[in-house]
């Protein structure tokens, strides 16, 4: 194994769902040797695209978990980590950026910027993570780069510079003219691997020049040696080009375009040159880890191997061999035998077989190197772990994880389903952050909860085909909360005497809502009212008061309890005594706070021929959608809408019918909003039902 | 009472306008300035007001994404609730929503014709029923005449004032009326005209058209970070 970190790329490859970029992954594996065949994602083979290795997705068509897979190109080892397309999964997307050093951004001639790739660019944006952009699918009918190029820029708010030109578009696509080197190139032989470099036609070399023109204007702006060559006019090198381009990308302040077709075997190769000359390799980027021992100071990491290792997991599997963990080394090095720590657990964990990932094959290496990427067998750990040397206390940034907003109740159908199925959820829950699975108190019935409809279908289909756990379930149910609407007083004494030692503890305070906080607690008693050792007790009681709002029991957010005043008794005052006196206040004062129930609130945005407009308006405006603009983009409008996720339900159906199947949403957590008061009468019915069944 | 210290805060309200801004429904107001100087974060204060006074607010803006405008929004409404220190702004902001309605066109793709049809279908679904019409970006010259003539007309019908932004350009003299050239032969669809100026630190509101009867705008400063009226400085 190489450790040559100049010449490694660790990319991903994000885009909307059905952008091809499945499809261009495979290509590149065939190009760069790692697979001597090319099998597309709905192809008639039966054999699925590579990257696809679940059976389910190779069903679906689409992508769900980010396989990592390695290849090599021109001297240069690229890792590359297929990322899922469809909004419920981008936990997969935000672990997958958060891993790499930079990012290809696929977009579709046809479609163009598409809501998803506003929420992937935007996830880009927050990890810093450095792109070009391949406008694939130049070959379909439609098919208008330019048209992309300035969505890039209007939409996504990038500073797109094209480094090529089509030669042909749609059905008459042939090839691309380089920019740069100012050459045409054609894709020749079976699967288009042989690149062939031939003078730029004539009647499209007027429009070439002036585009180099315009690439070479903006890309002097990150070189003073181009624009000095380009002011006193003298030749100016590709390399001298590449220099000043790679600048602006590493900065984030310039988005490179390259254009092609995936499936029609056309500018992947180029494609490959640009990643290896464009993107960073892991020494360009400054990464830096938390340490625990000191406040979580940020500390910069070294891409030196002889310091000590700091790790993350960013994945995990269930193979055939156990569980394989996809980690990334930061610094230092893991080597097969060697010790390291869990910085979440504190525990010491062995090293033993060290693999590199090529979709679901894998290949045995000795170790793995700051800035590469592995996974390795026999390790029990969650994502987003951190592993480091002994000795070291640094844990790598926490990944932002948003809560889940729907549940479902499962319930399997047999004994044996019923082990596996127990099985299943560990590990998925494991795997995803934003699916989690308890057992309900009060029902007793398992309760999946997840960021989406098609979220927890996926994992329910997941323990049917991977677990052989057939479940039925219930049905999905909205993740309310209740929260406070005004100030409210309380003062509350916990007393009693029943022989034996006593209970005593007065607790004198206000509640208040509090915007952007689950809950505050404030101590403001003076003088020793309430003696101190009892004020965490009394923090204990009120957050125990949070898990069931004494409303309709959804768990209560946005409060902000104050304590100003109390008193103790000598003997018969205790933890326990003020932790009863806590829940009692907080009852007193919730109940004249005006308690209200909340529910999540989606973001929902269609795309939508212009003729059905009206109609998915409409719809939106049933479901108690409230419409938040429509923005006109030709022949397609897309609309924004922020809709309560109980309304969503069976939504794709309604929008299918409605359109003619032209249309599609995507949507995605946005906030938690005050429900109506005739849609909070009917929960609470409902709550009351479900309370009464139980009993 | 929030509306009250909002619309002591209105820079229109300031000069001395109605709460109305000055505007009947039907008629035009434009807010002219240079290119960053502040136009939109302007209009989008005089949006706010509206909304805050429960009146529907439809943003019609050429060229930027229904997010960009969405941010303006957000962006003004934290400054003016920072400014007028709104107790609970989180739920003042939640029912403001309701009030406005944001269309985006590329402004090659815009017509009259297609907002008439697109604000018909809003209001035959219930969907919204615009009071008053924001129109930013759309590009105000001399020959767009035509263009304003039968969007008035459709101001007209559906009894809404419009206000839309007027970009101006440094080295263009003013005409002999004072207004800039860019509303020359196009001057009387508009009923009030405010130009905005940056002077320092300061961005100067001045009415070039249309200001009420004993008023004086020669004192009235923005804030260039936030376009609100400068603090300390007290409303005419």
């Amino acid at each position: 194994m190489k450790t040559n970190i100049q010449k490694l790329r660790n990319i991903g490859i994000s885009a909307h769902i059905d952008s091809g970029k499945t499809t261009l992954t495979e290509r590149i594996l065939f190009y760069t040797d790692r697979i001597h065949a090319i099998h597309d994602v709905k192809g008639k083979d039966g054999v699925g695209a590579t990257m696809d290795s679940m059976e389910l997705e190779r069903e679906r068509g689409i992508t769900i978990a980010s396989a990592a897979t390695y290849c090599e190109w021109k001297g240069h080892e690229i890792n590359i980590i297929d990322t899922p397309g469809h909004v419920d999964f981008t936990i997969e997307v935000e672990r997958s950026l958060r891993v790499l050093d930079g990012a290809i951004l696929v977009l579709c001639a046809v479609g163009g910027v598409q809501s998803q790739s506003i929420t992937v660019d935007q996830q880009m944006k927050r990890y810093r993570v450095p792109c070009i952009a391949f406008i694939n699918k130049c070959d379909r009918s439609g098919a208008n780069p330019s048209r992309v190029i300035d969505q890039l820029r209007d939409k996504l708010g990038h500073r797109p510079v094209a480094l090529q030109l089509p030669i042909g578009l749609e059905a008459d696509y042939q090839g691309v003219i380089d920019l740069v080197e100012m050459r045409a190139l054609y894709f020749d032989g079976a699967n288009g691997e042989t690149v062939r470099s031939e003078p730029i036609p004539e009647n499209l070399q007027a429009e070439a020049a002036r585009r180099r023109e315009e690439l070479l204007d903006t890309a002097s702006l990150y070189s003073d040696e181009l624009m000095e060559a380009l002011l006193e006019e003298r030749a100016v090198t590709a390399d001298l080009v590449y220099a000043a381009l790679r600048r602006g990308v590493l900065t984030r302040a310039i988005t490179p375009v390259l254009m092609g077709s995936a499936y029609k075997n056309k500018g992947v190769q180029p494609l490959l040159d640009m990643v290896t000359r464009l993107l960073p390799c892991p020494a360009d980027v400054e990464v830096t880890a938390l340490d625990t021992e000191n406040e979580e100071r940020p500390v910069l990491l070294t891409s030196n191997l002889e310091d000590p290792l700091v790790a993350l997991a960013f994945k995990l599997e269930d193979g055939q061999y156990g569980q394989l963990t996809y980690i990334r080394v930061y610094q230092g090095a893991l080597a097969k035998g060697d010790t390291i720590i869990n910085v979440r657990t504190g525990r010491k964990v062995k090293v033993g077989r060290l693999v590199r990932m090529h979709a679901n094959q894998m290949e045995e290496i000795e170790r793995i190197t700051a800035g590469y990427i592995g996974a390795l067998f026999g390790i029990d750990c969650a994502s987003g772990d951190t592993f480091v040397s002994p000795g070291l206390s640094l844990s790598m940034t926490a990944m932002h994880v948003p809560e889940p907003v729907i549940s479902l109740a499962i319930a399997p159908r047999d004994h044996k389903a019923e082990i596996n199925m127990s099985k299943a959820l560990n590990r998925f829950t494991k795997e995803d952050p934003t699916f989690r699975a308890f057992v309900s108190d009060e029902t007793g019935e398992t309760i999946i909860s997840g960021m989406g409809e098609l979220h927890l279908e996926v994992y329910v289909e997941r323990m049917k085909r991977e677990y052989s756990a057939e479940v039925s379930t219930g049905q999905p149910r909205v993740a309310y909360r209740e929260t406070i609407t005004r100030r409210a007083e309380f003062n509350y004494t916990h007393k009693k005497q029943t022989g034996g030692s006593g209970q005593y503890g007065r607790i004198a305070g206000y509640v208040e809502p509090v915007e952007g906080e689950e809950f505050v607690f404030d101590n403001k008693v003076v003088g020793g009212s309430i003696p101190t050792q009892f004020i965490p007790a009394c923090e204990k009681g009120f957050r125990k008061c949070l898990t069931k709002g004494p409303l309709l029991e959804f768990p209560v957010t946005g409060v902000r309890v104050v304590i100003d005043d109390g008193a103790s008794h000598s003997v018969d005052s205790s933890d326990m005594a003020f932790q009863a006196a806590a829940r009692g206040a907080f009852l007193e004062g919730y109940r004249k706070a005006e308690p209200v129930i909340l529910e999540p609130i989606m973001k929902v945005v269609v795309e939508t021929p212009t003729e059905f407009q009206g109609g998915a308006m409409g719809s939106l405006n049933q479901r108690r959608g409230m419409i938040v603009g429509t923005q006109d983009e030709g022949v397609m409008c897309v609309i924004e809408a922020e809709v309560p996720l109980a309304e969503m339900f069976g939504y794709s159906t309604v929008l299918r019918s409605l359109t003619q199947g032209k249309a599609q949403f995507t949507m995605e957590f946005a906030t938690y909003r005050q429900v109506p008061k005739s849609v909070a009468e009917e929960i609470a019915r409902q709550a009351a039902e479900a309370k009464k069944k139980v009993a | 009472m929030l509306q009250n210290d909002t619309l002591a805060r209105n820079p229109l309200n300031a000069l001395g306008f109605d709460s109305d801004a000055g505007l009947l429904p039907g008629q035009f107001g434009a807010i002219l300035a240079r290119a960053g100087v502040g136009k939109t974060a302007f209009i989008v204060q005089l949006a706010l007001n509206a909304m805050l006074r429960e009146q529907n607010v439809l943003h019609l803006s050429l060229n930027e994404p229904v997010d960009k405008v969405t941010l303006w929004y957000r962006e003004v409404f934290q400054h003016l609730a920072a400014d007028l220190q709104i107790p609970q702004a989180g739920q003042v902001w939640e029912a403001l929503l309701p009030h406005r309605f944001i269309m985006t066109f590329k402004v090659e793709g815009f017509s009259v014709p297609k907002l008439e049809e697109r604000w018909t279908d809003l209001a035959a679904q219930g969907i919204f029923t615009p009071r008053v019409l924001i129109v930013d970006g759309l590009p105000v010259e001399a020959d767009s005449r035509p263009l304003l003539t039968q969007l008035r007309q459709l101001a007209q019908q559906r009894e809404t004032p419009v206000w839309f932004t007027v970009r101006t350009h440094r080295h263009e003299p003013r005409e002999a009326d004072g207004l800039p050239p860019q509303l020359t032969g196009i001057a009387d669809l508009f009923r009030v005209a405010v130009h905005l100026d940056p002077e320092g630190q300061d961005v100067h509101v001045r009415v070039l058209k249309g200001l009420p009867e004993g008023a004086d705008s020669s004192n009235l400063m923005l804030d260039p970070a936030t376009m609100l009226i400068r603090k300390g400085v007290s409303p005419a």
